[in-house]
């Protein structure tokens, strides 16, 4: 179980996440939900490590992993898939999914991550991950490139942000996958529709952790709160 | 007195009978180093040069390759005629098999009209470690001609390389120069290339390079949009290690109606490398544009940390961004 224990952040004097708790049971689908500001991307990347928290522990099992660094995390089974996924110059998508083939795979489980993401092997092995790739495309090859690595805890940041209306269809397929691969899964998005595709949900606004429950509760809760500019009341206070 | 040898694949080809050994040695690097062999074959236009002598030297129809042995080099007039479409390239295969020397080698390059040609051009220096080569390339591309040249350079430890290219793109021609020292030493790299362009045409010059330990580099691309609605683009992209030094220079000119350029140069830093790049975009026509990106500085943060988000350490992760960066 990947468990965030009392988890703050702040820069420049500004307290982005308070406090919050979560934790991750293996095999489920998460999400985190809130509006834009609320700090779950902050959050995600605390639990990969890109940032340190100000406070609180991160904890895998009994280990206390919050001082590992991003690569010790990834060996541990942590992946995540960036809001933005960065693109590589000179680098196919054959090569970036095999990560320089350091990652044993073959064609076929190939083919299949793409197809599975909506795109053909044939058209798309061979292209670079640069700036030739839409938007919507390099997100798909992000997803294509989790789904390959298959680890423990997979942190998805917005995957259906830039995507087109198959978006849906797509996260469910993702999501289904990960299910039978037996990946845990923590998906942020501030979309109810997404987050309603999942088993557990946690919502998120302010930096605080507001509510946890049933996906669909917390769906429910959040299409009401939200409404009535939630966020800028939680500031106030 | 020339005789019939051998090359990589079926073929044969052409070689002064006193430098047979040369052009076996040539022929092992080419292997070793992985580049094409059948380029020495009888299909292909070639001119071969050891030293200050053509040792090889084979023409085509359509394509007619003369030489001159000069003081210390080689001078070669490549004519290319109207209408000419080769499916293989022109290659230009410059020796130097010796520690230490001079050489100097002139190549003027005339391509007709209407004409879609590839030059593929390997300089092997594999032995030096005093060694200065100069090389100048004219290159005139005719009107409605198509010509890729690509510039591979295999290079020992001691080689001082001064290089100018000047290349002259006819009405609605298209010229690419690609030039490349990626896998062997730069050590003293002084490089020149431009362009200049008539009536809608087009040109592209991409240079990559390498840069170690002491290497000195300094590059001046410059592009002069001359003709209306021409079109350019300087791409350099360079990655300096340990204690080099490098200095780009990219000039973009945009003289001619709607003419449009663009400068793109990119540097990663590693090590105590003293870089820098110097953008010049001048423009003498208020319908042309000209625009330029630039990046210096260590590898893009977002690249490496999600590359090791996926289990790759950041060393790891900084050499597989640079073989892309550096892929020819």
């Amino acid at each position: 179980m990947l468990r965030l224990r009392n988890i703050s952040y702040s820069i420049n004097g500004r307290e982005i996440i308070k406090g919050i708790n979560m934790q991750f049971r293996g095999d489920m689908i998460y999400s985190i939900l809130g509006p834009n500001g609320a700090g779950k991307s902050t959050l995600a990347y605390v639990t990969m490590g890109v940032l340190k928290p100000t406070t609180g522990r991160i904890l895998l099992g009994d280990r206390d992993i919050t001082d590992f660094s991003i690569t010790e995390k990834a060996k541990l089974g942590i992946s995540m898939m960036w809001q933005e996924p960065a693109r590589y110059e000179g680098i196919t998508v054959r090569e970036y999914l095999t990560l320089g083939g350091k990652l044993r795979t073959n064609k076929d489980e190939l083919q299949e991550v793409l197809e599975l993401v909506g795109l053909s092997y044939e058209l798309y092995a061979h292209r670079f991950v640069d700036k030739s790739l839409s938007g919507g495309e390099r997100k798909r090859i992000e997803l294509a490139s989790l789904l390959l690595l298959k680890p423990r805890y997979a942190i998805l940041d917005e995957p259906d942000s830039g995507l087109d209306i198959t978006a849906g269809r797509l996260i469910e397929n993702v999501l289904d996958y990960f299910r039978k691969i037996r990946t845990t899964v923590i998906l942020i998005t501030h979309h109810e529709e997404i987050a309603a595709k999942t088993d557990f949900a946690y919502f998120v606004c302010a930096g605080k952790l507001i509510k946890k429950g049933f996906s669909r509760e917390i769906v429910q809760y959040y299409k009401e709160t939200c409404g009535r500019c939630f966020l800028a009341e939680m500031r106030v206070r | 007195m020339w005789k019939v040898l051998p090359c990589g694949d079926e073929s044969e080809m052409s070689i002064k009978i006193d430098r047979v050994k040369e052009y076996e040695t040539i022929l092992e690097i080419y292997e070793k180093e992985g580049l094409d062999t059948s380029l020495f074959g009888d299909r292909i236009a070639t001119i071969i040069i050891s030293g200050d002598r053509i040792i090889g030297l084979n023409n085509i129809p359509g394509v007619e390759i003369r030489g001159e042995e000069i003081e210390d080099g080689v001078r070669a007039y490549v004519e290319i005629a109207d209408g000419t479409e080769l499916h293989f390239p022109i290659h230009l295969c410059t020796g130097f098999l010796k520690n230490e020397g001079y050489q100097r080698v002139i190549f003027d390059i005339t391509v007709g009209r209407n004409s879609k040609v590839k030059f593929t051009s390997h300089c092997i220096f594999p032995y030096a470690k005093n060694f200065t080569h100069e090389a100048i390339a004219r290159i005139k591309v005719g009107e409605r001609s198509s010509v890729f040249y690509e510039d591979e350079h295999i290079h020992g430890e001691g080689v001082r390389m001064v290089g100018k290219t000047e290349v002259e793109v006819g009405k609605n021609g298209r010229y690419t120069g690609k030039f490349s020292l990626t896998k062997h030493r730069a050590r003293e790299l002084k490089l020149e290339m431009s362009a200049r362009l008539g009536n809608n045409a087009v040109a592209e010059l991409v240079s990559k390079v390498k840069a170690v330990k002491d290497d000195s580099v300094e590059m001046k691309e410059a592009i002069y949009l001359e003709g209306a609605h021409s079109r350019g683009n300087l791409k350099s992209t360079v990655i300096a290690f340990d204690n080099s030094r490098v200095n780009v220079v990219n000039e973009a000119y945009g003289f001619g109606d709607y003419s449009k350029g663009h400068v793109e140069c990119h540097e990663i830093v590693k090590g105590n490398a003293d870089v820098q790049t110097v953008p010049l975009l001048r423009v003498k026509n208020d319908r042309a544009e000209l625009t330029h990106e630039a990046s210096i500085g260590r590898i893009n943060e977002a690249q490496l940390v999600q590359l090791m988000a996926k289990g790759l350490t950041e060393d790891e992760a900084a050499e597989f961004i640079i073989k892309g960066l550096l892929r020819e």
